[in-house]
């Protein structure tokens, strides 16, 4: 054999030797995990290397309607297991929403998926948009981290209470602190008007309690309306106006009656009148002159331009929005 | 097991009635001409299962009526060891290809949906195409996909473990056409070890993303620039020559300027004959467009769209300019690979110097156009550089074998078959 024959295969050696170093051991590995997923099924094989992610997804699969869209939603960070399962769940088709606020802005698209799936690096699910939310809500943190308790109290109105999203990332929450300074426990009941959903709980002695969205978190909707709260011991308590999206909260009165006389302030934006019948009975208000009939327990809105004179035996505000977004509150006098 | 009996015989089948000088050839041209005619069909709204038939049906008459002369003459080989140390590792490919389930990014999120849509919806541009689920992007190529989905739709099962024979395949057939051609270009000997090289490069193999395990589009347009390339070197067929431009744009989106590299080179070879490939190539660029401008663009880039803003993004040159020299050193992917491939680069000039400097001008104008997009592109180049250098270079594989071939010509016998 010639020197000149010697070298190309000597150099052809080497080159050989240095694909073989790294691609010999990584497919014997590749030959080895084969030869263990050998004895599953191949559905068992896809489960062992995905792990429970794909155990939900093929449950998923088996639950959805094959003829309906659904909603994927997604945090940024687990985009990547959305398009994942998207490829596992077709033909069913998906739309992907990259966090839960990309859902909510699409609302009024018409073809926006009803069925919600939540997407995580760890499983997804079926869901719905209040569970999402709650999920966010619970996850982040209050607005108020010391609220100002009220003087104890056995009985009060909240004059606003509400669990409602706006453009994100608006997001209406009450935010409620409650405390239990007494030796013995108290039963307190809570009624969200008007749609007269009632709700019991008792707080221990010496107790605080505390709700980043009291009204979804005790009556499980998502809503807006007023609340009396009745306890069989005196309670302090904060109840915040918070808008989570924007970071900012407004301590609410504990109304105990009637209250119309709301002084003239300047107003901003989406401003509105908001009135509450406390009593058992109908009656009629009047609202800058003119005759409005309202039924037991209502709460009404108006759209205003100023702030009106009302009279009536009910309780009146006005809210209006500052231009950097915060919720004012004009409490009657 | 009936995607791999579809991939057996539906791909050669349909290469053979054109293509009769090797298997791998075959097999690529199968898979190519299945892909084109479906996707033109679909364009004007043919239904794809009756074209499918058609083309079947089509290549068994003309394999039926064909004059009995075989072009498959293989060139006289004595290489039994470099045809076991290739044979070898596409044992073990096969062996887990059958038993382990997809499981690369690009293949589930792009490719393999793309073929699920087609088999699903038997349109190219029905509701999976026009925004009615995820597909995140909808203006790649579709030539793969639709084999793919010729496959699903004949096995009747939506599952990616039908076509994960394709993709091996696909490798098979690039190893097979690299034996033939160079065996037949430069030496049997030559063309025996560099398909055997191939064969064991990490990043062809083993690597996850781009490899023959993952169903990415990347060793289809290796497998469609290789054979552009060595019908640009035996310079006899522009017919041929224009068919694997045209597979090349109907492939992967750096397909079109691959084929437009391929074209500007093939004038200077072709001379007047030219005119074949680049009215097919024009042909196929036409309808890629058409196609996509029914349909909405997915998250993909617009590289024609940024293309003008290139001179506002200069500071990028330094990192595109580093990144496929940086990639080629990358041990892992490549071994020495690429180092070889410069050495024998200077070699074969002594050699053959006309079909070396077709080589490295493939490679080095391919592998420019690929750093002018690192240039312009709106992604994190660093980031961009990092996923995709390692298989932009499986591009230009079969041109740096062969300069590996040519390179140590110089101490082989002539090729036995010319």
């Amino acid at each position: 054999m010639s020197g000149r024959s010697l070298i190309p295969r000597v150099a052809g050696v080497l080159l050989f030797l240095s694909l073989a170093a790294t691609t010999l051991p990584r497919l014997i590995a590749l030959v080895n995990n084969a030869r263990a997923l050998l004895p599953l099924r191949y559905e068992a094989r896809r489960e062992r290397q995905m792990g429970p992610w794909y155990a939900s997804v093929k449950t998923l699969r088996r639950e959805l309607p094959a003829n309906e869209p659904v909603a994927l939603v997604a945090a940024p960070r687990d985009v990547e297991s959305a398009v994942f399962a998207n490829y596992y769940l077709y033909p069913i088709r998906t739309r992907l929403f990259r966090g839960r606020n990309d859902y909510r802005n699409s609302a009024n698209d018409p073809k926006l998926p009803k069925t919600i799936v939540a997407v995580s690096a760890d499983r997804i699910e079926r869901t719905t948009y209040d569970a999402l939310r709650d999920r966010d809500l619970r996850a982040g943190h209050r607005v108020v981290t010391t609220p100002q308790l009220r003087e104890p109290a056995t009985a009060f109105i909240l004059p606003m209470a509400a669990s409602l999203d706006g453009p994100a990332p608006e997001t209406f929450v009450i935010e409620a602190t409650i405390a239990n300074p007494n030796p013995a426990p108290a039963e307190l009941r809570a009624t969200f008007w008007p749609k007269g959903l009632v709700r019991t709980m008792t707080i221990a002695p010496r107790t605080t309690v505390a709700y980043y969205d009291f009204v979804h978190q005790l009556f499980g909707v998502t809503d807006r309306g007023w609340m009396r709260v009745e306890s069989s011991q005196p309670l302090r308590a904060a109840f915040y106006f918070a808008n989570r999206g924007h970071g900012d909260a407004t301590l609410l009165p504990n109304v105990t009656g009637a209250a119309t006389d709301i002084a003239a302030s300047p107003i901003y934006r989406d401003t509105k009148l908001f009135v509450l019948n406390p009593n058992d009975t109908p009656g009629t208000i009047v609202v800058a002159g003119n005759p409005v009939p309202i039924g037991p327990h209502a709460f009404l809105s108006w759209p205003v331009t100023h702030v009106p004179t009302v009279s009536g035996n009910v309780y009146a505000y006005v809210a209006t929005r500052e231009l950097n977004g915060r919720t004012d509150f004009l409490w009657p006098r | 097991m009936i995607g791999l009996a579809v991939t057996l015989v539906l791909f050669p089948l349909i290469g053979w009635s054109i293509a009769r000088r090797s298997s791998g050839e075959a097999f690529l041209f199968g898979v190519g001409i299945t892909g084109v005619l479906l996707f033109l069909a679909g364009l004007v709204h043919l239904p794809l299962v009756a074209a499918l038939a058609f083309i079947v049906a089509l290549a068994i008459i003309r394999i039926a009526t064909a004059a009995r002369t075989s072009e498959n003459r293989q060139p006289a080989t004595h290489n039994r060891f470099a045809t076991a140390v290739m044979v070898l590792p596409l044992i073990a490919l096969t062996f887990v290809a059958a038993i382990t389930p997809l499981s690369d990014f690009d293949g589930r999120a792009f490719w393999v949906l793309k073929a699920k849509g087609i088999a699903h919806e038997r349109a190219i541009d029905g509701p999976f195409f026009r925004g009615e689920t995820l597909d995140p992007r909808n203006h790649y190529p579709i030539l793969i996909p639709l084999d793919g989905a010729a496959i699903l739709g004949i096995a009747h099962d939506l599952d990616d473990r039908q076509i994960r024979w394709l993709y091996l395949g696909l490798l098979v057939a690039l190893a097979l056409l690299v034996r033939e051609r160079i065996g037949r270009l430069v030496s049997p000997r030559a063309g025996a070890w560099c398909a055997a090289i191939l064969v064991w490069i990490p990043q062809f193999i083993v690597e996850g993303e781009g490899g023959a395990l993952s169903a990415y589009s990347d060793i289809a347009l290796a497998a469609f620039a290789a054979g552009a390339f060595f019908e640009l070197v035996a310079a006899e067929s522009p017919f041929r020559f224009g068919l694997w431009l045209v597979f090349l744009v109907f492939t992967k989106s750096e397909g079109l300027p691959f084929a437009m590299v391929f074209l500007i080179i093939g004038a200077f070879v072709f001379r007047k004959r030219i005119a074949i490939p680049a009215i097919a190539m024009t042909i196929a660029a036409i309808a890629l467009f058409v196609w996509r401008a029914r349909i909405p663009a997915g998250d993909e880039e617009d590289i024609l769209r940024m293309l003008p803003t290139v001179f506002g993004k200069l500071h990028h040159l330094g990192d595109a300019l580093a990144a496929f020299p940086r990639h080629m050193l990358l041990f892992s992917r490549w071994g020495i690979f690429w180092i070889a491939v410069i050495i024998a680069a200077v070699l074969a000039l002594r050699a053959d110097r006309r079909a070396a400097r077709l080589a490295i001008s493939v490679i080095a104008a391919m592998l420019a156009v690929y750093a002018g997009v690192y240039v312009a592109t709106e992604w994190v180049v660093s980031d961009l550089i990092a996923v995709t250098a390692d298989r932009l270079l499986m591009h230009v594989i079969a041109p740096a074998l062969f300069l590996l071939a040519l390179g140590t010509r110089t101490t082989e016998p002539p090729p036995s078959v010319s």
